[in-house]
């Protein structure tokens, strides 16, 4: 069993951390433990928990910006910012079973609101990181625009915890808008379904959610979100009545948006057998990704973010499913994009074993300046 | 305009890296005359300083093949756009050779269905958003300088402009890269997709400022055109009162697509120059346009109004046609221009302030102006809190005038800094404002950045003397820089 630290100051974190890389002791970070499928399941020495790093530091409400400890849980810092009528504009998965601000930020963990509002890298201000060496950087800063220096921020977003612990983050948030609704409709193929999304990703309507799902009954049903003025929103839900008409559909409404995307937004959590595989493609690949996935695992579940590209596959056929991932992994890089195995049971399935990445001797190096001793999360490095 | 102090180092220099170069890559690639350097030595700040050679490469190739020379015989590599840029980024301050993308500025590929434009970095900025026009799309980050200035450019100091308040900057743009670092070797990063295994290199790189690397292509979103916009200018008796404007609207949920203030300085400067139809007893002018669907954006605009009343304003004029919407942009896109009607030469700050400390900080702003009898003049991305200070001067009065200016300058940052703020929110730091890094990094915060620099460009031939503080030109700050 590894050992369990818990700093309370981002100065205990840096401390702990120097003192792993003097003894060379390896070590995997943890926020909420929502992720813990996310890699292979090498135990490290350590297990940083980033628990005691918990709270709000600054939220200055007419500035729409916040600061928190990274160990906070995002639904904390959601129902203390509902207070003020404003939201940090994330979705992420996971957030009942508590994830941390730090590790959505580690994990780049988004949900279907990033073709809105934007994703991590373009909400998060500012940055501190403890680091191998013992020191806190900061990064960024605290106000809506800053290009002094690097934007160290992008390096710590998804690199899953290798290269220091993020400690602090300040984000970009926003009122919370007066009216959301959504719809839905269901396709017979997936090229009826992602066609109709991609129309309303060509209008600017800028709905909140446009996600194709594969159902139980082998149909595509495509749901779309929209929030802001009544105007705009109900424009939104007419036009999917357009779009869905023209190919033959007919559209539901949805009476709670929140209740009808839950479910969508966690196909992970709910994918407890085979594995489930997430790809990021060009838009217009999303069609021919979706038909390879039916055509590896003919009963695949499919959750598919439309309007930025992002698929989740969760193969349920136990018997190929070694096969199946590959095929769809590989599948995924011929099409232009990136895919990684998000969860599985299943030994042989590597979420971070694919080729290595392109500029992967400038990651190496990197992962050599931050973490010169290898340290951190051995398990869920992309460098193998 | 100001020589900087020059710290030139070791390597093949003048003549005999000239004729290295014709060799390497044809003489149709190369200036070196004398007459031809001086184009290069300056950029759209106040610092000059003169390249060794111009390289004017047709491909990527040339690109590498340049390096790898300048590697071998340690000559810096200095990208240049279209040099519009102003902090002194394109400026060779320790020599070497400067490489232009003039010849490099083509659309590759303008991707409609997968909302992507593959671009060289020479092409200028307004090009692609006219390309993509037909289609229905544009490219978002709008320069004022986007006639002239290019996606390198662009890329390299993460770039804003007026209409990046809701739809993000430059780095919220750009999905992929190919680069060449310093030591010659070709580098594709991303591509069309919006996440790529392994570090997020392409996010780190923008912004960098030539000095990981330079840019040899880009991959950029295309976004579809807004159905409609309507665009409003609100004339208010005070600064105070714009800027409170600016808060009140955000505060009541509202993100504009763009919101640019004024001051009364600017816009007589403006009148004289392009005729905006700004009206000239204002204390302060507010640019604001919401953009989308069409429904809904009457309502949004009249609650917009509102707040403006509430606030004072002396005068509401909505844009009814695109021509009279083109012409209140025309103003503030040429305002810098019109300076010149004020004086010969003007110093741009950059500083970025939350938004609810504009009155205080605008007022300090006067203040300095006041103290170092220099004419101040403030346009700029109010609804990001983005100062843009003009401190106007006489150049031919000397260097002694110009350090003045930038101590004027200085305490400004000083301010923005003190309210929790950015000393660039898009000019980028370049060779002006190295020595002011360590007002807003510690020097762990600092040599935290220098790793990523190492690991880009290990030579550090990539545009040296930009970004970080060199000893010997920031003595004053290195003493500061402990706290
Ligand atoms: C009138 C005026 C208005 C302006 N308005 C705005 C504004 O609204 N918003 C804003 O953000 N800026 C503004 N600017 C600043 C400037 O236009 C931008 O910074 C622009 O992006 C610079 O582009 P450029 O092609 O001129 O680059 P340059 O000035 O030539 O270079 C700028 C930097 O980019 C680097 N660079 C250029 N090409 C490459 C490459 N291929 N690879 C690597 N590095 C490269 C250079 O080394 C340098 O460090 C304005 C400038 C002027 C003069």
């Amino acid at each position: 069993m590894p050992r369990v630290e818990r700093p309370a100051t981002p100065e205990a974190c840096a401390d702990a951390l120097r003192a792993c890389a003097e003894d060379r002791r390896s070590v995997r970070v943890r926020g909420g433990g929502t992720k813990d499928h996310l890699g292979t399941r090498r135990e490290t020495d350590v297990m940083l928990e980033t628990a005691g790093l918990d709270g709000i530091i600054d939220h200055v409400p007419a500035d729409l910006t916040v600061t928190v400890r990274a160990g906070m849980s995002f639904a904390a810092l959601r129902d203390a910012l509902a207070k003020h009528g404003q939201f940090l504009p994330l979705d992420p998965p996971h957030v009942a079973r508590g994830a941390t601000v730090g590790g959505i930020i580690a994990t780049n963990s988004n949900g279907f609101g990033r073709y809105r509002y934007g994703s991590v890298r373009d909400l998060l201000l500012g940055v501190r990181v403890a680091l191998p060496d013992g020191t806190i950087a900061r990064a960024g800063g605290r106000v809506v625009k800053n290009v002094a220096g690097y934007d160290l921020n992008k390096l710590f977003i998804g690199s899953f915890g290798t290269l220091g612990v993020v400690v602090e983050a300040t984000f970009k948030i926003l009122p919370v808008p007066p009216v959301a609704k959504a719809a839905s409709a269901t396709f017979t193929t997936p090229g009826d379904a992602f066609g109709a999304a991609d129309a309303l990703v060509r209008t600017s309507l800028r709905p909140t959610a446009i996600v194709v799902e594969r159902t139980e009954d082998r149909r595509w049903r495509l749901a779309i979100a929209a929030a802001g003025e009544a105007a705009p929103v109900d424009r939104a839900m007419a036009e999917l009545g357009r779009l869905a008409a023209a190919r033959g559909a007919s559209t539901e409404a949805i009476g709670d948006p929140e209740a009808a995307l839950g479910p969508l937004r966690e196909i992970v959590d709910a994918a407890t057998g085979g594995a489930v595989v997430r790809a990021a493609l060009p838009l217009s690949a999303q069609t021919a990704f979706a038909e390879a996935a039916v055509r590896v695992d003919r009963g695949a579940r499919i959750v598919a973010d439309a309007a930025s590209g992002i698929a989740h596959v969760h193969l349920r056929d136990e018997a190929g499913v070694v096969a199946a991932a590959d095929g769809l992994l590989a599948k995924a890089r011929v099409l232009g994009g990136s895919a990684r195995v998000e969860r599985t049971a299943v030994a042989g399935l590597d979420p971070f074993g694919g080729p290595e990445p392109a500029g992967a001797f400038l990651m190496r190096r990197l992962k050599e300046a931050f973490d010169p001793n290898g340290i951190l999360e051995p398990a869920r490095s992309a460098l193998g | 305009m100001t020589a900087a102090p020059p710290i030139v180092r070791a390597g093949l220099r003048g003549a005999a890296l000239a004729s290295g170069l014709r060799d390497l890559l044809g003489s149709e690639k190369v200036l070196w005359a004398r007459e031809d350097l001086l184009l290069y030595e300056y950029d759209g700040a106040v610092d000059i300083a003169t390249p060794d050679a111009v390289v004017l490469p047709n491909e990527t190739a040339d690109v590498a093949k340049l390096a790898r020379f300048c590697a071998e015989h340690a000559v810096p590599l200095v990208p240049r756009g279209a040099g519009t840029g102003l902090s002194g980024g394109a400026i060779p301050v320790e020599g070497g050779v400067v490489i232009s993308f003039a010849r490099m500025s083509r659309i590759l590929e303008l991707d409609v269905a997968n909302l992507r434009a593959v671009v060289q970095p020479g092409l200028v900025n307004l090009h692609l958003s006219t390309a993509a026009a037909p289609h229905g799309l544009y490219f978002v980050p709008d320069p004022s300088s986007q006639k002239a200035c290019t996606l390198g450019g662009n890329v390299a100091e993460n770039s804003g402009g007026p209409h990046t308040l809701a739809y993000g900057v430059t780095t919220n743009h750009v999905t992929g890269l190919e680069l060449v670092l310093s030591d010659g070797s070709i580098v594709r990063l991303g591509g069309k997709a919006l996440e790529y295994d392994g570090y997020d290199l392409v996010g780190t790189f923008v912004g960098s400022e030539g000095t990981l690397g330079i840019i040899t292509e880009i991959t950029v979103k295309l976004t579809p055109l807004p159905e409609d916009k309507r665009t409003l200018m609100a004339a208010f008796p005070t600064m105070d009162d714009a800027s409170n404007t600016v808060s009140a609207i955000i505060g009541a949920g509202i993100v504009p697509s763009a919101m640019e203030m004024m001051d009364q300085l600017s816009t007589q400067a403006v009148e004289a120059s392009v005729g905006a139809g700004y009206p000239l007893d204002a204390g302060g002018i507010l640019l604001v346009e919401v953009d989308g669907v069409r429904d809904g954006l009457d309502d949004l605009l009249e609650r917009i109004e509102v707040i403006c009343r509430a606030a004072h304003a002396q005068e509401l004029r909505v844009a009814t046609t695109a021509l009279e919407r083109d012409k209140l942009w025309a103003g503030r896109k040429g305002a810098f221009a019109a300076m010149g009607r004020l004086a010969s030469d003007y110093y741009v700050q950059d500083g970025v302030i939350p938004r609810t400390k504009l009155p205080q900080v605008l007022r300090h702003v006067i203040d300095v102006g006041e103290r170092y009898g220099l004419r101040i003049a403030n346009v700029f991305h109010a609804g990001d809190g983005n100062l843009h200070p003009l401190i106007m001067f006489d150049g031919s009065k000397g260097p002694a005038e110009v350090e003045r200016v930038k101590e004027a300058g200085r305490e400004i940052l000083e301010m923005c800094i003190q309210v929790g703020g950015s000393i660039t929110g898009e000019h980028g730091v370049g060779m002006e404002k190295t020595c002011y890094m360590p007002l807003q990094y510690s020097p762990v915060d600092m040599a935290v950045m220098h790793r990523v620099k190492d690991a880009f460009d290990p030579l550090g031939l990539a545009n040296p003397g930009k970004i970080f503080p060199t000893p010997g030109r920031c003595k004053e700050f290195s003493l500061n820089a402990a706290r």
